[in-house]
């Protein structure tokens, strides 16, 4: 657990590359919404930024200097990724405060909807918290497994991840397994979303343990 | 190209050399007897050598019984070590200077009284034989 | 005591390669060691193994008594400094920042003393430092560490000789004040020469030579003159090599030359150069034969 809490210490050397850039094309997004007295999806930037995040957090140089300083691998996934959830936790929190207070202005007085996604992000705040806590950490972790599979592999590697992952999705569909989004419970896909993070996270696991940097 | 050493060299083994500079300071009055002699550290400091090989030369010295030890306070000049020392190297004189010296005279056709003189000439114009 | 570092049969294979064969190794606590050889001889490889950076094919690597991959108890205690470190996109102060609460001896105001030894900046990005910088910076942090386990892996690229010597000094100086085990790869030799209480040699992949730094100087001597002077004074003495231009002749000869030899050198109007260590070295690499009858004199 120490070295774990060190690994979190050590991705906030910065604070505020790690922390506020996952923020930041949302940001601009939402000035761009209000500026245009627009509804649109721009909440999708801020989970597209989580798996960002956590490509470059596993995949760039913060693990070679890491493991120079004395991690081991699977400490320093460990830690990258309770650092990654407990963003998630936090950011899923204000994600439903800010749809709390969109609701009661009346979409910030110009009737715009941002801070919404239909079905699943529309809910009671708690739903809304819990749904981008997960939605969050499971693009964080999703994104720690490309990272290092960058790593190991390089360009191809990835290349056989994605395609791999492409025929599972086409099997799943072949066999008849997909119903539409809106006849299963957002509480149901949400508990299908943590489900995947876990495999996300066995599966990074895995794969960093040897990792040579 | 090699690190500059306060003088010593590469020709043998660097305690050695230590042991070599120290004794020669003890017998030239340098290093007086129950004075104390530098430290592991501050020999390595000033000949820029890795400590364990300023310890060794130390050793070597204590371990003839040219340097006492004083727990807790350093390496100190043993009596009597110049004496030892000086005595040592009397002994090696011949060995070391005289006959190099009668073998270079011979060679250059110079016979033992011209020798001789020699050697007087240059002790006059030294102002007489150092001690 | 257990030593600081003990290799037994460690190999490392590559699909083109065998960097490492057969590697046996024991490293004693508190000392320097110098790691030599030539470029691609495996010096690295060995490096980052014994950091847990790079896995062995087979065989037994301990630090401080346990293997060191994926090994928290031994990898906190160790520092690798590397010619070719990666660090994330953040600045000389942000590098140092993370290594005080990694490493449970880091010394700050050793790495402000450094830094301004170097003429380096906190406030500079890394990406922007040249490679004499970034090399600085490694020393830095390799030597405010405190490590019990120090290991450089040709740390000083595009540092000038000044700068190397300040490294050189600062070395010996915290090792004085701090004594570690200290594991330093450099083809720089002579510079270093006087630093190393023991040496390594390794060459394509084995380990031709381990022995105490002081065992070997002065063991392999250059002899020059007269040819029938130089031929005189080496009879009876194994020789490594024999030149001849007309009436001069150049005899690299082994064995302690005593003092009683060197005035009748002196008498015979020959000329006595030692090998230095480098030199020494560069007969090792490449010329195990050479390098053994080395070792048996100097084994004591």
């Amino acid at each position: 657990m120490n070295t774990m809490i060190k690994v979190a210490r050590y991705h906030l050397v910065t604070p505020v590359m790690f922390l506020g850039l996952p923020w930041a094309p949302l940001a601009g997004a939402f000035a761009f919404a209000l500026a245009r007295d627009t509804s649109h999806g721009g909440l999708v930037f801020i989970f597209f930024m989580f798996f960002v995040t956590g490509m470059q957090r596993i995949g760039g140089r913060w693990l070679p200097f890491g493991l120079a300083l004395g991690a081991t691998r699977r400490s320093f996934y460990a830690g990258t990724a309770l650092l990654g959830v407990s963003m998630s936790l936090v950011y899923g929190l204000v994600i439903a405060g800010l749809q709390a207070i969109e609701r009661a202005t009346g979409g910030w007085g110009l009737s715009i909807t941002f801070f919404r996604v239909p079905h699943l992000l529309n809910g009671p705040w708690y739903a809304t918290w819990l749904t981008s806590f997960v939605g969050l950490s499971a693009l964080f972790v999703y994104g720690m497994w490309y990272g290092i599979v960058n790593r190991r592999w390089g360009m191809l590697g990835l290349l056989a991840f994605v395609a791999v992952q492409a025929l599972v999705v086409l099997a799943y569909f072949w066999a008849g397994l997909d119903r539409p989004l809106t006849s299963v419970s957002a509480l149901d896909l949400t508990g299908v979303i943590a489900a995947l993070a876990v495999v996300f996270l066995a599966g990074g696991h895995a794969t960093i343990r040897r990792v040579t940097v | 190209m090699v690190r500059e050493m306060a003088g010593l060299d590469e020709g043998g083994p660097l305690f050695a050399q230590v042991a070599e500079r120290l004794a020669g300071e003890i017998a030239d009055g340098g290093l007086a007897e129950g004075a104390r002699v530098p430290s592991t550290n501050e020999l390595a400091a000033f000949y820029r050598i890795n400590p364990a090989t300023a310890a060794k030369g130390i050793n070597v010295l204590a371990d003839e019984g040219l340097l006492d030890k004083r727990r807790g306070i350093g390496m100190f000049v043993a009596a009597g070590a110049r004496a030892t020392l000086l005595a040592r190297r009397r002994a090696e004189f011949t060995g070391r200077y005289v006959e190099p010296l009668l073998t270079e005279a011979t060679r250059l056709g110079i016979d033992a009284d011209e020798l001789i003189g020699l050697i007087k000439e240059c002790s006059n114009e030294r102002g007489g034989v150092a001690v | 005591m257990t030593p600081a570092i003990s290799v037994t049969g460690l190999t490392r294979r590559y699909p083109d390669q065998v960097a490492l064969d057969d590697v046996h190794l024991t490293i004693g606590t508190e000392t320097i060691t110098g790691l030599l050889g030539r470029n691609g001889a495996g010096k690295t490889t060995l490096l980052r193994i014994l950091s847990g950076q790079e896995f062995p094919s087979s065989g037994s690597v301990r630090v401080l008594g346990s293997p060191p991959a994926e090994n928290e108890n031994v990898l906190r205690r160790l520092v690798l400094v590397r010619e070719d470190q990666a660090y994330p996109d953040f600045k000389v102060s942000h590098a140092l920042r993370a290594a005080s609460f990694c490493y449970p001896n880091w010394d700050a105001d050793l790495a402000s003393s450094l830094l301004k030894d170097f003429g380096l900046r906190a406030g500079k990005a890394i990406k922007s430092l040249s490679r004499g910088q970034r090399s600085a910076l490694g020393i830095t942090i390799g030597l405010a560490a405190r490590a019990e386990v120090t290991l450089f892996d040709e740390p000083y690229a595009g540092l000038d000789a000044v700068a190397r010597q300040i490294f050189y000094d600062r070395l010996l100086a915290e090792y004085a004040d701090f004594p570690r085990t200290v594991l330093l790869s450099t083809h720089l030799i002579d510079e270093a020469a006087a630093l190393f209480e023991n040496v390594v040699v390794i060459d394509r992949g084995r380990v031709v030579l381990d022995t105490a730094a002081d065992g070997l100087r002065g063991m392999v001597t250059t002899v020059s003159g007269p040819v029938l002077a130089v031929d005189s004074f080496t009879e009876g003495r194994p020789v490594w090599e024999r030149r001849g231009l007309g009436s001069q002749a150049s005899v690299v000869m082994v064995g302690q030359v005593s003092g009683e030899d060197r005035e009748r050198a002196r008498s015979l109007g020959l000329d006595l150069t030692p090998l230095s260590l480098q030199q020494l070295v560069v007969r090792a690499s490449g010329w195990a034969a050479g390098a053994g009858s080395l070792t048996e004199r100097t084994s004591a």
